[in-house]
């Protein structure tokens, strides 16, 4: 019976989580945490980028002005990423988020401008119906069973096939003044929107890590069977992530259109490379393999200036792309690099002689 | 028949100067079925794994088959031979269909057309010439185990063995429901009856006696003997396999028993058929039998954690109504599973988060988790437990296996369950540590819980629980109790396995099991 018992105990330990192929919100970042990157490299890198672009451009980009530029600019990713973090560290993909923030926006815009909707109305409206679409993807993962990538993805499509069906493809505003004046306010020269972005920052940070509703969420995305056998009821953690992504979307949809405007309804696909991209890299920062969010707010900051002191460099449209699909590219390598690597040296512990009979 | 195909002449292994074999000789003839029988560290595994070319044995070991020496140390001269090796990982890829399946690793696929009709054509002969009735376009995944073994041995033997080689069948049926077993025994037959000798790994006695022509016992590395099977009984063999004579069957003593605290009834899930058992304050509870026998599902499936079980589990007399990790939980149920690496445990999460996981306790309004009030109450736990190191922001997976179930165990021992279940707690577990775990069980125990383990360790068993049911074929059907021995568990485990052997105490053991509940 005891070479039954070896077989198992091997099974047991060769069965690395870690080891598995396919790849897992919690084995990216877990293999990410695992770079052994200085906790707070990504600070180091953000000031050697401020120095080296000051340097070069001293009247233009060591400016207040481009400060407030970069942290207004990002403010929308960081709500759009706290929702996403939610999501990925529930161990499930949200890949519609982007689209369900063009969607969002151009459904205020259209509720307000076009249909005469009041901003407030309008408003909860869009917020609602956001969460409706995280709800439609939390039916298809928990419900139907479908893989998160694939049923996000396939939303994330006909969300976009439905914005440009009710736009007709143009711009849809304007939006009343005084609803356009809540992104406005600059209260002590800090654009409104920064001040919203970090409170959420605040909440979010002190959900996920500080009560057990965000230990039991971690719990779900870093191993969900272990998690259930300890009691949480991980199905719903992960719908509610899901919702939440959608309620997240939704809110950054109202805050997309009040601060632009009137918008394009190809809007929302801008957003999902540079959220990913700073989830991805949130997880080397501050709490190396966990999508957190000391590291997320560092991580968007090195994205968001080193985007805005190339574009001040060059003014080049394609900057933006350029730059957060080479971040990205660069974290996911290295993840897959560092996993084959763990794969290959797991294999080389397992493979001398076993024990005796 | 007579014509000895294999000869294994004074075959010799040591690892690290221990002799896992000691001059082992036996032969093997053409269409033979023999078994091959030893409790474990018998040295059955190193004898295959000699002939499969995995270990080079010592100098002076000759194996020759059809008269021809055996090059040691050569899976290609192995295979070349003629042996055939079936684990109980098939090695079938369950995405592909069974014509696939077949022709993996064969000449045939060399062709830089692959044809699917002519490999569902000749995939299809090959199945039939061994009576398998199986549609080669058939998805392997979709098969039963019994099936998939088949597919597995048609492949083996198709694979270049022309008027037939040697198929060793490591514990074939181990995986197998028993309803299954027979199909699987019949193909075996057939293949014998073509002139394939197949030596045949088993722990289950009642299949010897069905299917072998001559048995063979290693103990301790060395053969103890090889009979026809025509000439030995049942409790001779298990006098061969375990060196000793058996110890007579003793009764149950409920005596030392406080209320039960878990009652499971009809409990039917994936390997267990209707079982039922009861256990009561302040025991510890043991839950063995062979492979396949329902006991190493059985505390899952009583936690919950299988979908699609059906039963009624009783805690303190109220039921679980409906069942699933979270509400066992509530109802005082812990569990430990067995393997802790993938489901018992957040390796990458540190020992804190680990141990405090269950049973989070958020203080105020703001429902904060502080982490100094955790830390405190995770030291306090391990200095219990005595886990080294007794950091509470050490990573899980940095600990060795024994601190590991340490921390396991003492996370549901702080949840204070009326009813602690545990699969195979101390595996990977040092000897050190095996001890502090049966003390803290054995105090839970004391302190009123009800702890029960399944394990497939009859001295663990023997060791620290006060009873021990016996399963075979998903349920109870024997009951011991103190004094119990290493030797009389395994015992009843074969006889478990093996109903011909005893009848008697099986009906009497179950009658006991039902009059408890009641």
């Amino acid at each position: 019976m005891t070479d039954q018992l070896l077989e198992h105990r091997r099974s047991a330990e060769g069965a690395d989580p870690a080891g598995q192929s396919t790849v897992s919100t919690a084995s990216i970042a877990g293999r990410l945490g695992g770079l052994r990157l200085p906790r707070f490299g990504g600070l180091i890198l953000l000031a050697a980028l401020i120095a080296g672009f000051g340097a070069a451009m001293p009247e233009t980009f060591l400016t207040m002005q481009t400060a407030t530029s970069v942290a207004r600019g990002q403010s929308i990713t960081i709500v759009l990423a706290l929702s996403l973090t939610v999501c990925l560290s529930a161990g499930v993909f949200d890949l519609s988020i982007g689209s369900n923030v063009g969607f969002g926006a151009v459904l205020a815009l259209s509720l307000m401008a076009t249909h005469g909707w009041s901003p407030l109305l309008a408003s909860v409206a869009t917020v609602f119906v956001c969460a409706a679409v995280g709800a439609v993807n939390a039916v298809l993962v928990v419900g139907v069973g479908m893989d998160s990538f694939i049923a996000t993805l396939g939303v994330s499509s006909i969300l976009t096939a439905i914005t440009l069906m009710a736009s007709g493809g143009v711009i849809v505003g304007p939006a009343p003044s005084g609803f356009q004046s809540i992104a406005a306010w600059q209260p002590w020269g800090i654009p409104v929107l920064v001040i919203y972005a970090l409170a959420l920052c605040l909440v979010a940070w002190y959900v996920l890590e500080h009560t057990p509703l965000g230990r039991r969420l971690y719990a779900t995305g870093a191993n969900k069977a272990a998690a259930t056998l300890a009691g949480i009821s991980t199905d719903r953690y992960v719908v509610g992530a899901l919702v939440t992504c959608g309620l997240g979307a939704g809110l950054s949809a109202v805050l997309l259109s009040a601060s632009v405007g009137s918008i394009s309804p190809a809007a929302g696909a801008g957003y999902l490379l540079p959220v990913f991209a700073g989830c991805f890299l949130a997880t080397t920062q501050v709490k190396p393999g966990r999508y957190n969010v000391a590291g997320l707010l560092i991580a968007l900051f090195l994205l968001g200036t080193g985007v805005k002191g190339f574009s001040l460099l060059g003014g080049e449209v394609w900057i933006p792309d350029m730059f957060n699909g080479l971040a990205l590219l660069v974290a996911v390598g290295l993840t897959v690099y560092l996993q084959k690597r763990e794969i290959r040296r797991s294999k080389v512990r397992l493979s001398p002689s076993r024990a005796p009979e | 028949m007579n014509v000895v195909r294999v000869e294994i002449q004074g075959v010799s292994k040591d690892f690290a100067g221990q002799r896992a074999l000691d001059r082992v000789s036996l032969s093997i003839r053409e269409g033979e079925v023999h078994a091959l029988l030893g409790a474990n560290g018998s040295g059955k595994s190193t004898l295959i794994k000699v002939l499969a070319g995995v270990h080079r044995p010592e100098a002076g070991s000759v194996v020759n088959v059809r008269g021809e020496r055996l090059e040691f140390g050569s899976a290609r001269a192995s295979h070349a031979a003629g042996f055939r090796f079936i684990h109980q990982d098939l090695g079938l890829v369950d995405e592909l269909d069974i014509a696939e399946n077949l022709l993996l690793g064969a000449t045939a696929s060399r062709r830089f057309w692959l044809s699917s009709r002519r490999e569902w054509d000749s995939a299809a002969t090959a199945l039939r010439k061994h009576g398998v009735n199986l549609d080669p376009r058939r998805l392997v995944a979709g098969l039963p185990p019994s099936e998939k073994s088949m597919v597995a041995i048609v492949r083996a033997v198709e694979d270049g063995l022309h008027g037939g080689g040697i198929l060793v069948l490591d514990e074939p049926t181990a995986a197998l429901p028993p309803d299954e077993v027979r199909h699987l025994m019949d193909l075996v037959r057939r293949l014998s009856d073509r002139g394939v000798s197949i030596v045949y790994v088993t722990h289950r006695l009642h299949e010897v006696f069905e299917i072998a022509d001559t048995v063979t016992v290693l103990r301790d590395g060395a053969v103890i003997g090889t009979e026809p099977i025509d000439e030995v009984r049942g409790d001779r063999l298990l006098e061969m396999i375990l060196g000793r004579t058996l110890e007579p069957y003793q009764a149950a003593d409920p005596s030392l028993r406080g209320e039960p605290v878990l009652e499971v009834d009809g409990l039917t899930a994936e390997g267990i058929d209707d079982a039922s058992f009861t256990v009561h304050a302040g025991e510890v509870l043991g839950l063995t039998g062979l492979i396949g026998s329902g006991h190493e599902s059985i505390l899952g499936a009583t936690f919950g954690a299988v979908p699609g079980s059906t039963g009624t589990v009783r805690v303190s007399g109220r039921p679980l109504l409906r069942a699933g990790p979270k509400r066992a939980l509530a109802a005082g149920i812990a569990y430990a599973p067995a393997d802790r690496r993938t489901r018992g445990a957040l390796t990458d999460w540190t020992v804190r988060e680990n141990l405090t996981l269950p049973n989070l306790k958020p203080r105020g309004l703001a429902r904060r988790l502080s982490t100094r009030w955790e830390s405190v109450d995770t030291a306090h736990w391990l200095r219990r437990l005595q886990v080294k190191p007794g950091d509470p922001e050490a990573r899980f997976a940095s600990l060795s296996g024994g601190n590991q179930q340490k921390v396991v165990i003492a996370r549901w021992l702080r949840c204070l369950p009326k009813v602690f279940l545990l699969d195979e707690p101390t595996i990977g577990v040092d000897a050190g540590a095996k001890l502090g775990i049966y003390r803290e069980l054995r105090n839970a125990a004391d302190a009123g819980a009800g702890v029960v383990i399944a394990s497939s360790d009859a001295e663990e068993l023997a060791a620290v629980c006060s009873r021990v049911l016996i399963f075979g074929g998903g349920r109870v059907v024997e009951e011991r109790s103190t004094p119990l021995s290493p030797d009389s568990i395994v015992a009843a485990c074969m006889r478990a396995a093996a109903p011909s052997v005893s009848p008697g105490e099986r009906v009497t053991a179950t009658t006991s099991e039902r009059h408890q509940r009641t």
